[in-house]
């Protein structure tokens, strides 16, 4: 598991684990039920505060990507194929919203943006 | 679990007045200017003084009933506590099989040479370093379940302050159920080791929050008089002028980065809390 901190970042901290664990889970880096280092480890090896890895675990459990067992810790949750592929849609979602917000933000076109993103399917054709 | 309720100390025009909670698994850090009272919680809540008024209680027992296997369960470290400048850390180690059941001699041991700490010098001749990182070791090597450090890092060089939290942080991962009140006036050091910050300032608690909350909520706004005028104040804690401009002290960063996108905002720190409020 990879994690890269900006602490100067205008982004919570906790967001940003949050971010990180799910990108690592969507992307089949850390496998379903596969045991997350516990909440001490994480924020010791970190430098951060133990509530904050806390409150990132509480979220990611929240949004189901994670299940913790009390006593035993936390694990990956088994995710049923549907729901890990609608996850991946979704980020890609998102990040393709970014995309065309920065371009509406920079005065283009609906025109211009399916144009980019025509020539861009075409190099994969 | 540390609980002081309604403590109060008067030492002629400087009076005392918190209350703080200390749960169990939770580190907790006290901050404040020089003579804000910060020793003085801590000497009451290791029963060092005696209060004026009001109730302290360690897991549910008042302080002043504490037996020593009660204490036992207490580490401290104050800024100048230790031994006898005469002894070393072979008698030291004679010293605490004594008074503490627990003591872990191998896990002493074992931490002095990787701290780099003679074991046959007499503290008379220690660094400062040394004796700091002792103070701490010591502490910690008889299975504490709370710990109450006053000043564990004051006036080391930022790898002794480093190898120091690194032995906290390593203690807490093995002793899962370990609380630590701990104060401190180097405030990167709290930030990445404490859950919530009790900040007091003349003798009272001013702010209590949670360490995540201050680092991603708290914001310094910087601007010119003129925008100032037009800002809306609701989330504004504090306010300071100087000839250049206006500072002023948020807890709602994100509300002031949507509305005012002209404005330049600093991330909040716990050394804003203290310059600030």
């Amino acid at each position: 598991m990879h994690i890269i901190l900006n602490k100067t970042s205008m982004v919570p901290i906790y967001e940003q684990l949050v971010d990180q664990i799910k990108k690592e889970i969507i992307s089949g880096e850390l496998k379903d039920d596969e045991m997350l280092p516990s909440v001490r480890t994480l924020s010791g090896e970190l430098r951060i505060s133990s509530l904050t890895v806390k409150k990132a675990y509480d979220k990611l459990e929240e949004d189901g990507f994670v299940v913790t067992v009390h006593g035993k810790g936390t694990f990956v949750a088994a995710t049923d194929q549907q729901l890990a592929m609608e996850a991946r849609r979704k980020s890609v979602e998102e990040e393709m919203a970014a995309a065309i917000e920065k371009a509406i933000a920079l005065g283009m076109s609906k025109e211009e943006i399916l144009e980019i993103a025509t020539i861009i399917m075409e190099e994969y054709r | 679990m540390i609980k002081v309720d309604n403590l109060a100390k008067k030492y002629g025009d400087f009076g005392l007045e918190v209350s703080l909670e200390i749960p169990d698994g939770t580190v907790t850090g006290l901050i404040g200017k020089n003579g804000a009272g910060k020793s003085t919680t801590i000497k009451a809540i290791l029963g060092l003084i005696k209060p004026d008024n009001g109730h302290i209680t360690i897991n549910g027992k008042e302080v002043s009933e504490l037996t020593n296997s009660d204490k036992c369960m207490i580490g401290a470290t104050m800024s100048d506590s230790g031994f006898s400048m005469y002894l070393n850390a072979e008698d030291v180690i004679h010293i605490l099989k004594k008074m503490y059941p627990l003591f872990e001699e191998s896990f002493f041991r074992n931490k002095c040479s990787e701290l780099r700490i003679p074991m046959d010098k007499q503290f008379k001749d220690f660094s400062t370093g040394m004796r700091a990182k002792l103070r701490v070791l010591i502490a910690i090597s008889h299975k504490a379940e709370i710990l109450i450090l006053d000043e564990p890092t004051a006036g080391l060089d930022v790898e002794a302050r480093n190898e120091i939290l690194d032995l906290l942080r390593q203690y807490l991962v093995d002793n899962e159920k370990c609380s630590i009140l701990i104060t401190s006036h180097i405030s990167t050091d709290l930030e990445g080791l404490c859950d919530d910050i009790y900040l007091i300032s003349n003798g009272k608690v001013v702010v209590h929050e949670d360490t995540d909350v201050i680092l991603g909520n708290y914001a310094l706004l910087k601007m010119d008089e003129k925008s100032y005028e037009s800002l809306d104040k609701e989330y504004v804690l504090t306010t300071k002028k100087d000839s250049y401009g206006v500072v002023c002290l948020t807890n709602e960063r994100q509300f002031y980065a949507e509305n005012y996108p002209e404005l330049v905002i600093e991330n909040g720190n716990i050394d804003d809390l203290i310059l600030y409020i």
